[in-house]
């Protein structure tokens, strides 16, 4: 199924990614990440925003992403059949992009889709997945570690 | 077509969740590991000082748990003693700095799901900070590690 929507387009690691723009609460630059004891590897902190506090959940272990960190990206994703805000770090130029989006030929860890904009193809990030394989991840780590 | 944008701008596609915020009472301030937390202040019954350890290892009394350990942290410098009610475990802190006034507090994100779910009743919002409001419900019975270093004592 093709549909034509606005998507907004990031760095993540070598790649350029997209996600659909109804799924993204904003793109920011936030003053401070708070940490705090956890015992969730994959979050490093949380943001506050508009007095909500956002889990902010670090992708690099996927996705190889440098150090550089100029924009954070809020949003939806669906965490065991619920709705959870999350933000990640990207390394910058986010754009916001009108497309085509179409289904991924082949199923592609982590790559929800395509998208189709300005003469090139972009992989639509599987956010769920994602989230889902990172907050398992360390379940599985801490689990682990208690042991 | 495309739109470039700059990051210190802020793209609002959705509007953002209302806060979810909610008050409590008092909340004791307190910091252990280098780190700051909160405890309401009607779940805890006393605070002693360090140089009252031997009387908590001697008497019959809160089992003392240092707290920053039982957070991962490592060895806490314990200095103060925050007793719980109803007088079972004392968390052994660095240092109690303040009490405070109707905070707000947060749910933890649903994302956390390991232990900080019960370590943690929530997230205090402050002015320039997010401080974690301790579960007295969790912490007032004392870890199974600590009593059992208890009753060597």
């Amino acid at each position: 199924m093709n549909d034509t929507a606005r998507f907004v387009t990031f760095p993540l690691g070598a790649e350029c990614y997209a996600l659909d723009s109804i799924q993204v609460k904003e793109l920011v630059m936030p003053s401070r990440v708070y940490s705090f004891p956890h015992t969730m590897p994959a979050l490093e902190g949380v943001l506050v925003r508009n007095g909500a506090v956002i889990p902010v959940c670090d992708l690099r272990s996927s996705f190889g992403q440098g150090k550089e960190r100029n924009v954070y990206v809020i949003a939806l994703c669906n965490y065991q059949g619920r709705t959870e805000t999350v933000a990640f770090p990207v390394s910058g130029d986010c754009k916001l992009v009108q497309g085509e989006r179409s289904d991924a030929p082949e199923k592609v860890t982590f790559v929800a889709g395509l998208l189709r904009t300005g003469g090139r193809t972009l992989p639509l990030l599987d956010l769920d997945g994602i989230v889902a394989h990172c907050i398992q991840s360390g379940l599985a780590f801490a689990g682990e570690a208690k042991q | 077509m495309t739109d470039s944008v700059n990051p210190p701008r802020t793209l609002h596609v959705a509007r953002p969740a209302k806060p979810v915020a909610a008050t409590v009472g008092p909340v004791i301030m307190f910091t252990a590991g280098g780190v700051r937390f909160a405890v309401e202040a009607n779940e805890v019954q006393e605070i002693r000082d360090g140089d009252e350890r031997n009387a908590i290892h001697k008497l019959k009394g809160p089992v003392p748990v240092d707290f920053a350990q039982q957070l991962g942290l490592g060895p806490g410098k314990l200095e103060r003693y925050v007793v719980l009610k109803p007088g079972e475990c004392a968390l052994g802190v660095t240092q109690v700095e303040r009490m405070t006034s109707l905070p707000k507090v947060v749910p933890l994100p649903g994302l956390f799901r390991g232990a900080e779910r019960q370590w943690y009743r929530g997230l205090l919002l402050l002015e320039n900070e997010v401080v974690p409001l301790v579960r007295a419900a969790y912490w007032r019975k004392p870890p199974i590690a600590a009593q059992e270093a208890g009753s060597e004592r």
